[in-house]
């Protein structure tokens, strides 16, 4: 899922301006020091106004990588996907 | 605007020189998105600033206004929100809601805002300071049915609304229009729940966006129009004159014309508030003439100047109505109901604001009034408003004396029995000098507008100094019409700005100025902070008469030089000193 892949990187890029492309996939709440509870929240509400999801802020203790927000999205949209189907 | 974009409009560089703008946002929630909001909307309102953004403690809302250093601020925004009038008015804490509480929590709300007050009344006296009343939705606390409004919330309602109202009176305060605020961002909409158990920030996103950016608005005060120019047929009235005659155009309710009369009231209103309001008609000037006699318009023909009705181009009248009034296109907004007519003269004046009368169109019509609000709002009506328009009438009748005589003779200036009064004051409660000083162009030492931030610091060194100049004549007042600000030290004056409006030159009020400088505060030499500006050449003609040649940056002039080649000055004199 491309499409998904570089808008995520779009709103990483937006809340951690310093990290260049390639870092950000790789990105991770504990090696990154701008990765505080602050820039959480702002990575949080970002991605749900870009992906138009609606993110559990009870969530965001797992949501502490690049990775982690992939596969959240990918869980997000399969599940508004079924939703639709059914 | 999403989050995102306003963090990308963030990331966009600000040149290394550019000022520093300081803005400290105080509230009691966290201000997480409010704070990026307002950072972006502020970027894009004030490009060439380096706009900071500091926040003070959660939970301490009066406490981080106490705490703020008017020093290092060039603004206040103030967010006020029920949970800071009393933490049981918030969701985050459970300090109870039983009716036997509820008396408690509006007495505690009414202390916390008179609280509120005094810290307010005294920050803005250094730093202007916007405010904002609460925005969020009271909590369930009130134990009437939803529908019902409780007494004691109609109470907390109405702390707020004193607190606001008495606020509002200070030049230096602006206040949140809840209203307009209503109508972009629905209260139902405003209030995230959960975002505000969990991380402490109350907003939805787009409220959290609209809020920012009628609090930039707020922060960033830019100077509004200076005049309305009018067309008549089918705008100012429905119907044409020269085919319908004098009685048949209309503005009323039985001919289905109400909204012109509506059109003519807004007007007025303008008019009542120092707006300069002229007529550009292709008409014919007696029927014109006829027109205004009717005693039922709401606009009367005092409330207008110029009229232009004749038959020639809309722009050569537009070009003559900028002459009289001396002001430029950009400061204008033209109104006229032929879309031809705005073409030909926005072709004339592209900076010209032109506007479609939308005849017909209720709402439409309904919003020109709101956007022309938005066009010539102001923060507080001056005594000066009310006299701008017969001083440039006034102005106009000199000029007419003076053509073709001898112009601007001894003899003529004797004549005009002119008083100047002088007014010295030493601290910046002046909003017509504030005012005059940032939109005068041609008379103006160096062209700087001052913030209200720098305005009010400039007043806090004892050296400094507030001279403010008053005109009359026989042919009527022209109010306020100069100020010069500068600071005393021994014998010797510096002058950072000095303006005077153009309805008082060729009065010698300049020479008078600089005579009070000399003989009533003791200078032997004065230093102006002069800068040359493409638009202040009257003060540079000025300036070189007075010296002898052209001036250069830091002109310095000695008591000896002014009366060298100062004129015969005529007026009669009063002056009054403020502490």
């Amino acid at each position: 899922m491309p499409d998904l892949e570089s808008r995520l990187i779009k709103c990483f890029s937006s809340v951690f301006p310093a990290l260049m492309p390639e870092e950000i996939q790789v990105a991770n709440a504990q090696s990154l020091a701008a990765w505080d509870s602050l820039a959480a929240v702002t990575l949080a509400a970002v991605v749900q106004q870009e992906f138009s999801v609606q993110i559990d802020l009870l969530d965001l203790p797992e949501l502490d990588s690049f990775a982690a927000f992939q596969t959240y999205l990918r869980r997000l949209t399969a599940r508004s996907g079924a939703d639709r189907s059914q | 605007m999403k989050l995102i974009d306003a963090l990308e409009i963030l990331k966009q560089p600000v040149p290394n020189e550019a000022p520093k703008m300081q803005v400290y946002l105080a509230c009691g929630f966290t201000p997480l998105h409010l704070q990026t909001f307002l950072a972006a909307q502020l970027r894009i309102r004030l490009p060439q600033r380096q706009v900071g953004i500091n926040t003070g403690l959660f939970g301490d809302l009066t406490g981080n206004i106490e705490r703020v250093e008017p020093s290092g601020v060039n603004a206040l925004v103030v967010v006020i929100e029920w949970a800071d009038l009393d933490p049981r008015l918030g969701i985050r804490r459970l300090g109870g809601w039983r009716p036997s509480n509820l008396p408690d929590i509006v007495q505690s709300a009414e202390q916390a805002a008179a609280r509120l007050q005094q810290v307010l009344l005294k920050i803005s006296r250094l730093v202007p300071t916007v405010v904002c009343m609460p925005t969020l939705p009271l909590p369930p606390l009130f134990w009437t049915p939803p529908d019902r409004a409780a007494s004691l919330e109609l109470h907390l309602h109405q702390t707020v609304s004193s607190l606001a109202a008495s606020l509002s009176e200070q030049p230096a305060i602006h206040i949140a229009n809840a209203q307009i605020l209503g109508e972009v961002s629905p209260p139902s909409q405003r209030f995230d729940l959960k975002s505000d158990v969990i991380t402490g920030f109350p907003y939805s996103l787009p409220h959290a966006s609209t809020l920012a950016g009628v609090l930039a608005g707020l922060v960033d005060n830019q100077p509004r129009k200076k005049g309305l120019i009018t067309d008549l047929d089918d705008t100012l009235w429905a119907g044409i004159l020269g085919e319908d005659g004098v009685n048949g155009i209309s503005w009323h309710q039985e001919r289905h014309t109400h909204m012109h009369g509506l059109y003519q009231q807004f007007a007025a209103s303008l008019a009542g508030a120092g707006v300069l309001i002229g007529v550009a008609s292709k008409n014919d000037p007696a029927l014109v003439e006829q027109a205004f006699g009717r005693s039922d318009l709401l606009l009367s023909r005092s409330d207008i100047f110029p009229f232009e009705a004749h038959w020639s181009p809309k722009s050569e009248s537009v070009r003559r109505i900028l002459d009289t009034w001396n002001v430029g296109a950009d400061s204008v907004v033209f109104i006229d109901d032929s879309p031809m007519e705005l073409a030909e003269v926005k072709a004339a004046f592209p900076e010209l604001e032109c506007i479609l009368f939308p005849k017909s169109d209720y709402q439409g019509i309904w919003d020109l009034l709101k956007g022309l609000r938005g066009f010539f709002g102001k923060p507080l009506l001056t005594e000066d408003d009310s006299l701008r328009l017969s001083s440039i009438r006034n102005a106009s009748a000199w000029r007419d004396s003076t053509q073709g005589s001898v112009s601007s003779s001894d003899d003529f200036l004797r004549a005009a029995e002119a008083s100047l009064s002088f007014s010295l004051a030493r601290e910046d409660g002046d909003a017509r000098a504030f005012e005059l000083v940032n939109k005068t162009n041609q008379f103006n030492l160096n062209g700087k507008r001052w913030s209200e931030s720098e305005w009010l610091k400039f007043f806090t060194d004892p050296a400094t100094f507030l001279l403010a100049v008053s005109y009359e004549d026989k042919y009527g007042p022209l109010g306020k019409i100069a100020v010069l600000m500068g600071e005393s030290n021994d014998r010797k004056i510096r002058v950072h700005a000095w303006v005077m409006s153009c309805r008082a030159f060729s009065r010698r009020v300049e020479h008078q100025c600089l005579r009070y400088l000399f003989e009533d505060l003791g200078a032997d030499t004065i230093v102006f902070d002069y800068q040359p500006t493409s638009r202040n050449g009257p003060l540079q003609e000025f300036f070189t008469a007075l010296l002898g040649g052209p001036p250069v940056e830091q002109v310095c002039l000695s008591h000896e030089l002014f009366l060298k080649n100062t004129p015969p000055l005529f007026h009669r004199i009063t002056k009054a000193v403020h502490a």
